[in-house]
């Protein structure tokens, strides 16, 4: 089943489309006090969920935009955003 | 009912067949513990046993050996990559098929019928020299072809003018070739049960106990093994593995990796040929068939799933360089997982962050070639302590200390890093 993503302008288009960006990492690390172990933190290293990931993917056949979604990737489906844990 | 995985074996098709290797309940402990049941668990726990006389050995796999990786690569060896690092490596798994074959008593079917390596551009041509000549350093057999010797070589190639990416050349690597990769799962099962290790399917790891920063036991569907000592070699599962049970991110990203086989022919070619630009490569099985891959979707997921995007990609890639391949039928498609680093280099570290805990994976699709030589050199690791030097450069914090190999030459626009 090939995977489909929801860009926020053009709607819903086949996943051959965009680019992966990545996971969602939050925000840069500023650049005081920053570590050669904390930029490769940020930069390289992940956490390979199976499971649910929040991810950011490019536009790229598009209309360029940077967005991000989640996605299941054990079923490689774009799927809502889950519930914080109470 | 219980399924019963006694020596007799599980009646198939009528006949009761004997297992070729042996069965063994769990222990409450063992001096090593390797979770997956691939390949390089198998070679690890094989070498551990015969150099290092460590036999009070568990691997514990999931699901059954040969599942994962092992039985979905495209059982391709060689020994051609790029940096002074890789290329020794890869060197002495090669020169370890013949050697395991004798060792374990089992034919491997080590067909080294070479490399081709097709060239499509001058600067391509000027890539292979360099790996040429890094190959000829290390005394790995490796030349340079222009088209007409790579048309003479395998005369089944278009070198015409007319099509997306003409054929300037070929790197030509005579010791590679293929090696039964179902063959090397039972040899090595076999081999190391054998001196006393235990294989235990079905057993899933579900944590890894540490105490005083030191490797205390696993925790798995079996059952709670206390043991000193923990390789993750999992494949494309071990970078999710190791973050959730230890708390350590990795460098790697898991794709899906996809292969597939045609009806069979005639025979119709000789080597294993290859085409970056065109990014397929294929060789003819001693079957007949034509095997051949190798897409990946570039963006992480866990799913074996096939495309009817890569099926189009691989016809028309196949029927271009390869034109008498044009109405000949797929017969299968398959998916495996590759977990790929940024620098097309594998991970194999000990000791760090945890005494006691080893790793081996980012192999992405090189898990395959270097399985013989790894667990040679991951068992003495893990025998010894000491990192052994030609794994030296293979170790985790190269990320951070901006020290990422150049192996990337071997890559293509595929991968969530470039």
């Amino acid at each position: 089943m090939a995977l489909t993503l929801t860009c926020p302008v053009c709607g819903k288009r086949n996943g051959y489309e965009f680019r992966y960006g990545g996971e969602d990492k939050g925000p840069r690390p500023a650049e005081k006090g920053l570590t050669p172990r904390s930029w490769c933190d940020y930069v390289h290293m992940n956490k390979c969920v199976a499971g649910i990931q929040k991810e950011w993917w490019y536009h790229k056949d598009g209309c360029g935009s940077w967005f991000t979604t989640h996605r299941d990737t054990v079923r490689n489906l774009e799927v809502n955003e889950p519930e914080a844990p109470k | 009912m219980v399924l019963n995985f006694s020596e007799q074996g599980t009646p198939m098709l009528g006949l009761a067949k004997k297992r070729i290797w042996k069965y063994n309940f769990m222990k409450s402990s063992y001096d090593a513990v390797i979770i997956g049941g691939g390949l390089h668990g198998l070679a690890t726990a094989y070498y551990l046993a015969k150099e290092h006389g460590m036999n009070d050995v568990a691997i514990l796999e999931k699901r059954f050996i040969g599942f994962g990786g092992a039985g979905r690569n495209t059982a391709i060896v060689r020994a051609n990559q790029r940096t002074q690092y890789n290329v020794p490596l890869y060197k002495e798994a090669l020169d370890l098929w013949p050697v395991l074959t004798r060792e374990l008593d089992f034919n491997l079917m080590f067909n080294n019928c070479g490399n081709l390596n097709l060239l499509h551009s001058e600067a391509a041509m000027k890539t292979a020299r360099m790996n040429i000549s890094t190959a000829q350093f290390h005394g790995v057999e490796s030349h340079l072809l222009d088209a007409k010797q790579t048309k003479e070589m395998e005369p089944a190639l278009n070198i015409s003018e007319d099509m997306t990416y003409p054929i300037h050349g070929a790197m030509y690597h005579p010791p590679g070739g293929v090696v039964r990769h179902d063959a090397v799962v039972w040899g090595l099962a076999k081999g190391a049960t054998k001196l006393g290790v235990h294989i235990h399917q079905q057993t899933e790891a579900t944590a890894i106990h540490t105490e005083n920063g030191k490797i205390s036991g696993v925790s798995t569907s079996g059952g709670r093994i206390n043991t000193p000592r923990v390789l993750v070699s999992a494949g494309g599962y071990s970078a999710g593995i190791i973050f959730r049970m230890l708390g350590v991110k990795l460098p790697i990203s898991v794709l899906t990796i996809q292969a597939m086989v045609t009806q069979p022919l005639k025979p119709l070619f000789n080597h294993v040929v290859s085409s970056g630009a065109y990014h397929a490569y294929a060789n003819q099985t001693l079957k007949g068939e034509i095997a051949t891959g190798a897409h990946m979707d570039p963006w992480p997921n866990y799913t074996t799933q096939t495309t009817a995007y890569y099926i189009k990609h691989q016809a028309e890639a196949l029927s271009e360089f390869l034109p008498c391949l044009r109405g000949v039928k797929f017969m299968r498609i398959w998916g495996g997982l590759a977990d790929m680093t940024p620098d097309m280099a594998p991970i194999m570290d000990g000791n760090d962050p945890v005494e006691g805990f080893y790793m081996d994976c980012g192999w992405g699709y090189f898990g395959f070639k270097s399985c013989s030589v790894v667990g040679k050199y991951m068992a003495e690791f893990m025998a010894e302590g000491n990192c052994p030097g030609i794994l030296k450069p293979f170790h985790l914090r190269r990320c951070e200390q901006h020290r990422l190999m150049g192996e990337t030459a071997a890559l293509v626009n595929y991968s969530p890093d470039n």
